[in-house]
């Protein structure tokens, strides 16, 4: 017995240890937000603001577009999300559930397709949207990523469990297959849905690298790439003001994912494709 | 009949068009034309382009750069995923039978996976900041002296190592909680009856049956290290002297800071073969998993 209060006192003291180092950069984040400029330009240990003050926050709102990198990523998020379930979910459907020539091959494609990393296909796709003159726009943000390998598969995945009798009944009754899809097979594949939203929100937007390629001008930039600029610009001069836009990037995902806990990390494990 | 079928075959297609379309032309075609691309001379902005078969491959396995930021990447790689997958298994063994605090613990060690790099990044360069950083503060506090972390070739790229040993290790965690989670009860309960101990069960109970698991975790963190770029980017842009010029900034540099498009294009398709190989092992291990 007392062996296992060592063990058991041992084991909880590291993961206090090591719990404390990897929030530390959470906590630092949020107390170094409400602290002044000269609490912070100090060579002491002072951890805790003395005086709490909201200016940072004043001076992010006031001196960079961070609301316009919010609502840009919420636009971003938002119809990335709705075009990649508008066109996947259809395929998806397909490949599950009817019979059509060269079915296996095209899957196999799809399946190619998810494990090619994104940085292969960066520079003909930024060509391909410069001679369309899309670069600095949302569709350059949200186009490239609206066919989603990973979509099908996981929708695919789910659907091949939905016994024939539904699909069967509603042929029956006359149905098209419009309305197949959207009032039997999208009730039925929610919990399909609600983990590719997890994935799809949480991947682009902590994107950094692809707006960093197609977007020039600092209105049109997304959270992470709208934190760095200011970071970049603002130098180690405001880090008050650095740390208040960083966490106003990270606190959406943040407060998603402590919302829903267990989804969360089921939806993002169910892949290691995350690129 | 046969005009049923034809019909059916149409809807079929008509289906998975929308997919396909956007596939083809963000994708496949892509992937074709950086092929094409590799072997031209082609700059953005300068008039002459044209082929020239494998020059831009002969300079590139010329180039010492190519060779540096290959020796960093695998350097990189082996680190973060080692220390990534010993650190997530640890935790996991630690937490995964605490069934009050458990998810606490799996919420604390995720968190980083959640959170977006490129803004932590920038945490982690204040917290590492040479003057005002909180690392050197308390460094000094303690009587040592401070050092310019991400500005010394020596410890560059080490803390960079870190800190994607910090964003990834949670990952690697919740894989292995899952994996000891399906390791059935009553293996542990005969164990126990004849007497083995912790690292007992360990040894000859949860790490053969996990084995499964840890390759196929081992090559998700290859994957995931291999194509890294927001942390680096942010904190040292591949410096000091390009001590932490990974491939995949190399590329970044190469295409969109240069516009060198075909000789970076050669980079992109030595780079997709290196993951290729690993994402061909993935999908076997993947389906030994789980559809066993």
């Amino acid at each position: 017995m007392s062996k296992f209060n060592a063990w058991s006192i041992l084991s909880t003291a590291f993961l206090f240890v090591l719990g404390s180092i990897v929030l530390f950069p959470f906590f630092l984040m949020v107390v170094t937000s409400f602290k002044d400029s000269h609490e912070i330009i100090v060579t002491g240990l002072n951890i805790f603001p003395r005086a709490p003050v909201l200016r940072n926050y004043f001076t992010v709102f006031s001196k960079t577009y961070i609301a316009r990198y919010l609502l840009n990523g919420v636009i971003v998020v938002v119809f990335t999300l709705a075009g990649q379930l508008l066109v996947n979910i259809p395929a998806a459907y397909a490949f599950a559930k009817r019979k059509f020539p060269f079915k296996k091959t095209l899957f196999l494609c799809i399946l190619a397709a998810l494990v090619f990393p994104r940085y292969i296909a960066s520079i003909p796709n930024f060509l391909l949207l410069s001679k369309f003159r899309l670069i600095d726009t949302y569709a350059a943000l949200i186009l490239p990523s609206v066919a989603s390998p990973f979509c099908i598969f996981l929708m695919r995945q789910y659907i091949l469990t939905i016994p024939e009798v539904f699909f069967e009944a509603a042929r029956i009754e006359g149905c098209g297959i419009p309305r197949v899809i959207l009032t039997i097979l999208v009730p039925m594949i929610k919990p399909a849905v609600g983990s590719f939203t997890i994935f799809s929100i949480v991947s682009h937007w902590n994107d950094f690298f692809w707006p960093l390629i197609v977007i020039n001008s600092q209105k049109m930039f997304t959270p992470p790439a709208g934190i760095v600029f200011f970071a970049d610009a603002e130098g180690a001069s405001d880090w008050g003001a650095v740390m208040a836009a960083a966490l106003l990037t990270v606190a959406p995902l943040i407060v998603l994912f402590l919302a829903n806990r267990k989804q969360f990390i089921a939806s993002l494990t169910s892949t290691g494709l995350k690129g | 009949m046969l005009k049923n079928k034809v019909k059916d075959n149409f809807v079929s297609y008509l289906l998975i068009f929308p997919a396909s379309f956007f596939l083809i032309l963000f994708i496949f075609s892509p992937i074709m034309y950086s092929i094409i691309l590799s072997l031209q001379r082609y700059r953005l902005g300068f008039k002459n382009r044209e082929f020239i078969g494998f020059k831009n491959y002969a300079t590139l396995f010329n180039s010492p750069d190519f060779w540096d930021s290959l020796k960093i990447t695998a350097v990189y790689t082996i680190f973060v995923v080692v220390i990534s997958i010993l650190l997530g298994l640890l935790l996991s063994i630690l937490i995964f039978q605490r069934k009050k605090t458990g998810m606490i613990w799996q919420i604390t060690f995720f968190l980083p996976v959640a959170a977006t790099m490129a803004a932590m990044a920038i945490v982690w360069r204040f917290i590492l900041d040479d003057n005002f950083g909180f690392l050197n503060n308390l460094l000094r506090f303690l009587g040592f002296a401070g050092m310019d972390w991400l500005r010394d070739t020596n410890t560059a790229l080490g803390v960079v190592i870190m800190i994607n040993i910090w964003a990834n290790a949670g990952y690697a965690m919740v894989f292995f909680i899952a994996g000891l989670l399906n390791i059935p009860d009553e293996l542990y309960q005969a164990a126990a009856l004849d007497g083995s101990n912790r690292f007992q069960n360990f040894r000859y109970i949860s790490w053969p049956l996990l084995s499964p698991s840890t390759l196929f975790i081992t090559v998700i963190m290859t994957v995931r290290a291999l194509t890294s770029f927001d942390t680096i980017k942010v904190m040292t842009n591949g410096g000091p002297t390009k001590s932490t010029q990974i491939l995949s900034l190399l590329l970044y540099q190469e295409a969109f800071q240069f516009f060198n498009i075909g000789y970076a294009s050669s980079i992109a398709v030595v780079y997709f073969i290196l993951v290729l190989f690993l994402a061909i092992a993935q999908m076997k291990f993947d389906s030994r998993v789980y559809y066993q």
